[in-house]
């Protein structure tokens, strides 16, 4: 009788159009989770800051492989040592409201962002700039208190993007659900898993081809790819690679597959005995199979890393290579004087991916008598007892996997925070507890100019001397999956699992 | 019928207390900081420092605790800490879709429920009955996940007849409730069977048949009457469970329901939606087995509150 009914009642159901299908000129893309705001200046998560950039757009940004382009700035000049920048504006901008994009507005925003009492999340960004000056009407100057070689970077990432000064005058902090930029598209509606913006037609750059983007929140991935077959969502950003060979067999979908930002690592808190030795720290480097830990934990879809930071970071430079050699791995151990192991713990958050990384390298290690423990940490307490500790004495964690990308495109952004010796937790993310003075001194040095031919110079000695000092275990660069419908152009995945909708446009 | 329902309303208001203590004492117990939850991955101790002042998690707990209780009591649930929305507006985008969800999935399990148990009592020990319990079974051992990518494939790859997920239509409520409602139908299939069984048994029910009575009279009107009372305590169990529990279906179908919520709030530790959650779910029990008690007096004028 069930199935009956069931069926009687969705035979009826085909009388009708079913309405949840979107019309052709709308494009419904489906991601794994919630936005978390509409404030790009207080938003975190990188869905919810790839998805703004439909509506707003930053003085710099990125194109599709994650270059510094400029948007609504036109060009910029700097002096020697990184403390002025003048940034010259793009005429003729408006934002949605019709208000007037100029260096007024830019001010009002920068200041905005920078000051402490606004709390806004994304202030680290521009908190080392001292002083906005509107030189006219379409040239602002930025005095730094200290050399930053990487301001346009900063500038560049989500952070930093432009809102309507008429509007943040109107809304206040409201301004998180009545956003208003100058993007492709004008906000619509942000519903409980749904966010919807409709074309803008007075976009600068000319409108975008087609009306409506809707981004749906949709947890399961199953359910994501059904999406997908039945047409009700056009593009699915991180796809899960198991899942792949169901889209290959349809040709109308198809599937896209590009190298990330984002890079894996153990970090091995150099503070814990034995991972103060260096030849320990590398020993441990040679055991592991990075060609493996691909296959196994992204199913292939990832490449060995050669460095601290990936190949597609600017200033990336081939650091060398740790081969995977267990022979060399357990000379090393014995020189360091652990011929017979040691026993110790692998942190990292509990998802399947991590949990698989964590069993992986607990199995590679033990060929070389090291005893691992897998130790899976749901978020909120990770947060407490990796990163909200006291100081670096109270530090428990001995070896954390996890992987990093530099939402500013930036190698600044890529190192920094996770290997300049001050920038332990709880301050920063260094939670290898790594402190090397030349390292150190070439990390500083790069930000203290912006002549890029000496920022690089730096950090390549900064990569060098990171991979030689192995205070991680380096493994793998991950590869990014996104499906789509095979009549979908000019959508993109970003390298930071971010993605660029703007010249989204249906093949008749 | 008056004076038990004030006395039951003003009983009410102690046990909203101890659940508003209980809720911000076990939320404050969580492990994991919100201050660095909010502040995201990326953010530095000074970000970190500044969430939590500005979101007040740098008091004292006693005055957390008393601010958080008076400004309940005015109505005020505060802002997510995760979207800075109001609790309110949060919980309200997404109660009506839980609220419809799960009055459908009772419908089914009622409607397959009770039909499964009644046949299968009358036809005890024969071929209806097996028949029924194994689905009943199944029904209890079925993965609603699993239940709900496969209806999802049937339905909307291969047929195209429903949206995979969303809320909005009629259609999309079909798979959702469905699927929600089989797992609780087997329940209901089980119990019915035994409450009908029991009565049975009963002496009235012998003297009407005894009487000549028609069977399908003695099995309507005499038997599942009586058995309706614990069939109803049931219903409103299952209905209090399901209304926060439904969310494994809420998201295998992309619902935009409190389960999802409650889940996402835990994980974020987004204190003001977990507490203002909690609270409800409380108070939805609390409601649900008034409504129950009072439904006993449609199904039973025998029983009379005094």
């Amino acid at each position: 009788m069930t199935l009956k009914s069931l069926l009687l009642s969705s035979a009826l159901g085909v009388a009708m159009l079913v309405p949840g299908l979107a019309s052709a000129k709308d494009l419904t893309v489906a991601i794994q989770n919630n936005l978390t705001g509409l404030d790009p200046t207080n938003v975190n998560d990188t869905l919810s800051q790839t998805s703004l950039r439909l509506i707003y757009q930053g003085l710099f940004g990125f194109d599709k492989d994650m270059k510094l382009v400029p948007l609504l700035a036109e060009s910029y000049e700097s002096n020697a040592d990184a403390t002025e920048f003048t940034i010259k504006l793009r005429e003729g901008v408006k934002f949605h409201d019709g208000t007037d994009f100029n260096a007024e507005a830019v001010k009002i925003n920068l200041d905005r962002l920078r000051n402490p009492d606004n709390n806004l999340s994304r202030r680290s960004l521009v908190s080392m700039i001292n002083m906005v000056e509107v030189v006219d009407d379409l040239t602002v100057r930025l005095v730094l208190d200290a050399p930053f070689g990487a301001m346009i970077a900063s500038l560049a990432h989500p952070g930093a993007m432009i809102i309507s000064p008429a509007a943040l005058e109107k809304y206040g902090d409201e301004i998180n659900r009545h956003p208003v930029g100058t993007g492709a598209f004008v906000f619509d509606n942000w519903a409980a898993d749904t966010l919807t913006v409709t074309r803008n037609d007075d976009y600068w750059k000319g409108p975008a081809k087609v009306d409506r983007v809707v981004i749906r929140s949709v947890p399961e991935s199953g359910a994501r790819m059904a999406m997908l077959q039945t047409g009700e969502a056009q593009f699915v950003p991180n796809f899960p690679p198991e899942l792949m060979q169901v889209i290959e067999k349809n040709p109308d979908l198809k599937v896209d597959i590009s190298p990330s930002i984002v890079e894996y690592y153990v970090a091995m808190n150099n503070n814990k005995e034995p991972f103060g030795n260096q030849k320990v720290r590398q020993a441990l480097n040679h055991a592991v199979d990075k060609d493996a830990f691909c296959q196994i934990v992204f199913s292939g879809l990832c490449s060995p890393a050669d460095s601290i930071i990936p190949k597609d970071l600017s200033f990336h430079v081939t650091a060398g290579e740790y081969e995977f050699d267990l022979e060399r791995a357990r000379e090393l151990m014995a020189e360091a004087g652990y011929a017979d192991g040691f026993e110790t713990e692998i942190w990292a958050n509990s998802n399947t991916e991590s949990l698989r990384a964590m069993q992986f390298l607990q199995q590679q290690l033990a060929q070389i008598n090291v005893d691992v423990n897998v130790v899976p940490l749901e978020a909120g307490v990770a947060a407490q007892r990796i990163w909200s500790i006291e100081s670096a004495e109270d530090a428990e964690v001995q070896m954390y996997y996890g992987g990093w990308s530099s939402s500013t495109g930036d190698a600044d952004w890529g190192i920094r925070p996770l290997l300049l010796g001050e920038n332990a937790p709880p301050s920063m993310f260094n939670v290898a507890y790594y402190a090397d003075e030349e390292l150190d001194a070439a990390i500083t040095g790069a930000i203290g100019t912006a002549d890029p031919t000496e920022r690089a110079k730096y950090y390549e000695t900064a990569q060098k001397l990171a991979w030689d000092g192995a205070p991680w275990i380096f493994l793998g660069v991950a590869d990014l999956v996104a499906a789509q419908t095979a009549d979908v152009t000019g959508v993109h995945m970003l390298p930071d699992r971010g993605f660029l909708l703007e010249d989204a446009a249906f093949t008749e | 019928m008056l004076s038990f329902l004030i006395k039951r309303l003003l009983g009410m208001i102690p046990v909203v207390l101890m659940v508003m203590v209980a809720v911000f004492a076990f939320v404050h117990m969580l492990p994991g900081d919100p201050a660095r939850l909010v502040a995201g991955p990326e953010a530095t101790a000074q970000d970190v420092a500044a969430v939590r002042s500005a979101l007040g998690l740098d008091k004292p707990l006693p005055q957390q605790f008393l601010t958080y209780v008076n400004n309940t009591i005015h109505g005020d649930f505060g802002l997510s800490l995760k979207t800075r929305r109001p609790v309110v507006e949060e919980i309200g985008m997404r109660l009506m879709p839980t609220v419809w969800l799960t009055l459908f999935a009772m419908i089914w399990s009622v409607a397959i429920g009770l039909l499964i148990g009644v046949v299968s009592a009358v036809k005890r020990g024969r071929w209806p009955d097996y028949g029924g319990m194994i689905l009943a079974v199944s029904g209890i051992s079925f993965p609603p996940f699993w239940l709900g990518l496969l209806l999802i494939n049937l339905f909307s790859v291969r047929l195209g007849w429903l949206p995979t997920g969303g809320y909005g239509t009629w259609q999309h409520f079909l798979m959702p409730s469905f699927t929600l409602g089989l797992g609780v139908a087997a329940v209901m299939a089980r119990f019915t069977r035994s409450a009908f069984i029991e009565i049975a048994r009963e002496d009235y029910v012998r003297t009407a048949r005894a009487k000549g009575v028609p069977e399908r009279s003695v099995i309507w009107r005499h038997s599942l009457r009586n058995a309706l009372i614990p069939i109803i305590t049931m219903v409103g169990l299952q209905f209090g469970f399901l209304l926060g529990g439904s969310i494994v279906i809420e998201s295998v179908f992309a619902w935009p329901g409190v389960g999802r919520l409650l889940v996402d709030s835990v994980s974020y530790r987004d204190y003001p939606v977990i507490q203002a959650l909690v609270l409800m779910f409380s108070l939805q029990f609390i409601f649900i087995n008034l409504l129950v008690d009072i439904l006993y007096v449609f199904a039973n004028p025998e029983i009379r509150y005094q």
